[in-house]
């Protein structure tokens, strides 16, 4: 691609070929200079896709165009489940900050300071138990969402050419909600935590080479205790929201960018 | 020019018919003219802006880029507005079913007493499947019967081996086959792998399932290709049919590549 100016397109030539007056002049090199750079004509064509918006009028989808309806009309529950896990994540953020209140991530006390806050949150708190529920289960939700998410991109091909990175970024993704989900699942520090900890400490001490710097990292140490606890917390209500939340919008935005694919 | 010289001559002449005191009418602008300059600017901005999308288009029809069949119909509104209706009832099912089922917490942690069942949460049930896969870690005759590598590091290579097989699909099955049907193999492929992550999830919680290991063993790797032949057979079946309806009522619309 060439990107040589043509003549036809010196606008320079053409502002002396017009023999303008100077206000006309002016304002026509300023317009062109500001173009250049911002790409007001881009604009325009927002106003004209505004006007298009304002009267109602909805392009037919592919789906509509070639009516194809009745062929699938069971696929579009899945085509939601996207979105879906995008509102659970919401649900979650929103009532996983209010816990973050009451919540405190340490391993002192009897039996520990996690899991009698998490008791305080149940029993003390008003709306606690419905906050620690709907916290819990949104979390179920958005996971279960994103593998079924996964498996219809799958099935309706819509990984294919040019949306390849974005199903690598989505995997990426699943991973990170699965992390998320271990951390957060070690957090009320009872029995079940403690031991799905012991499992992940002894599968990063079976990597070799990196393995027991890896421990280190992620859990404090070797043995479960306080920094085990405190990273989990730090890695679930800091690191993994910054960066999951900047995925999702790179994710979206990218199916943004490129349409939804239909299969076809 | 010639124009130009005999207006200059009438001009320098002294004309007695009363005209030359305003500017002559050749010279005076019309009605439309002053109208023209009044809006010039939003005039000569028009024209600019059509010169400049003309220059984006010559470009683009220029250029050596191939504008490839991209399908995909707008996220906003349609996709967004379809989907917000389920989303939400989804949503709000959240909200009733925490309301309902409030979550269990279990004992505190007590380091020196080990559960019966040691238990991630249900979505990290395959991935603790694959860290059971010890009995199929093989043993090197090279190695007088030692194995390569531990168990432990064995089930964390399944994981990693696991999420690369799916991160390389895209790079694996390309053309412009979406559904199911154009492409058997594929689909045979999805369903063995959704069965797989249940059978090998069937095998983090053994203790669970009254059934000799062996026969679990066999049965977690035997189901996922079962079903995947299954699948193979039944698309190829359907695929005349389905073909048939394509040809009629949408590749004539849209030719495939």
């Amino acid at each position: 691609m060439s990107l040589e100016k043509k003549d036809d397109f010196d606008h320079n030539a053409w502002l002396k070929e017009r023999d303008l007056t100077l206000i006309e002049t002016t304002f026509l090199t300023t317009l062109i200079y500001l173009d250049r750079r911002l790409r007001i004509v881009d604009y325009l064509e927002i106003l004209e896709t505004m006007y298009y918006r304002i009267n109602l009028q909805m392009p037919k989808s592919h789906t509509e165009q070639y009516n194809l309806d009745n062929k699938f009309w069971y696929w579009y529950p899945l085509y939601s489940l996207g979105f879906f896990s995008i509102l659970a994540y919401i649900i979650a953020a929103v009532s996983g900050a209010l816990l973050g209140f009451y919540y405190s991530p340490s391993t002192e006390g009897d039996p520990s300071a996690a899991y009698n806050s998490i008791i305080a949150i149940s029993q003390d708190l008003n709306f606690g138990a419905y906050l620690r529920s709907l916290h819990r289960w949104s979390a179920q939700f958005m996971t279960a969402a994103v593998f079924l998410h996964m498996v219809r991109v799958y099935f309706t091909g819509s990984y294919k050419e040019p949306r390849e990175l974005n199903w690598i970024l989505g995997i990426i993704l699943i991973s990170l909600t699965l992390v998320f989900g271990y951390t957060g699942y070690l957090l009320p520090w009872n029995q079940l935590a403690f031991w799905a900890a012991q499992i992940g400490v002894e599968m990063s001490l079976a990597v070799p080479i990196v393995g027991e710097w890896g421990a280190q990292l992620l859990f404090g140490g070797f043995t479960l205790g306080e920094a085990t606890i405190v990273r989990m917390y730090i890695l679930h209500v800091f690191i993994l929201p910054f960066v999951v939340t900047a995925l999702i919008a790179l994710h979206v935005g990218i199916v943004w960018m490129q349409g939804i694919a239909e299969p076809h | 020019m010639s124009d130009n010289e005999s207006d200059n001559s009438n001009a320098n002449e002294i004309r007695t018919d009363g005209t030359g005191i305003v500017a002559p009418d050749d010279e005076t602008p019309t009605w439309s003219e002053r109208k023209a300059r009044k809006t010039g600017l939003s005039r000569v901005t028009y024209e600019y802006f059509e010169r400049a999308r003309r220059e984006d288009q010559d470009l683009r029809t220029e250029s050596d880029y191939v504008e490839r069949d991209v399908l995909g119909f707008p996220t906003w509104p349609h996709e967004v507005i379809r989907n917000l209706a389920i989303a939400m009832f989804f949503s709000g099912i959240i909200l009733l079913v925490s309301a309902a089922l409030p979550p269990h917490l279990g004992d505190a942690a007590n380091p020196s007493q080990t559960p019966e069942i040691i238990l991630p949460d249900w979505y990290l049930y395959w991935s603790f499947g694959l860290l059971h896969l010890d009995p199929v870690n093989p043993e090197l005759a090279v190695l007088g019967g030692e194995k390569i590598m531990s168990d432990e590091l064995y089930g964390v290579l399944a994981n990693v081996v696991v999420v690369g097989i799916v991160a390389v699909v895209p790079f694996l099955n390309k053309g412009s086959a979406r559904r199911p049907v154009e492409q058997p193999f594929w689909a045979a492929v999805g369903v063995a792998g959704v069965v797989f992550s249940l059978t090998i999830a069937a095998l983090a919680i053994q203790n669970l399932i009254p059934m000799p290991l062996d026969l679990l063993l066999n049965l977690v790797f035997v189901l996922p290709l079962v079903s995947g032949f299954i699948t193979y057979a039944a698309l190829k079946t359907m695929r005349e049919g389905y073909t048939y309806d394509l040809n009629r009522r949408y590749y004539r619309l849209r030719p495939p590549k």
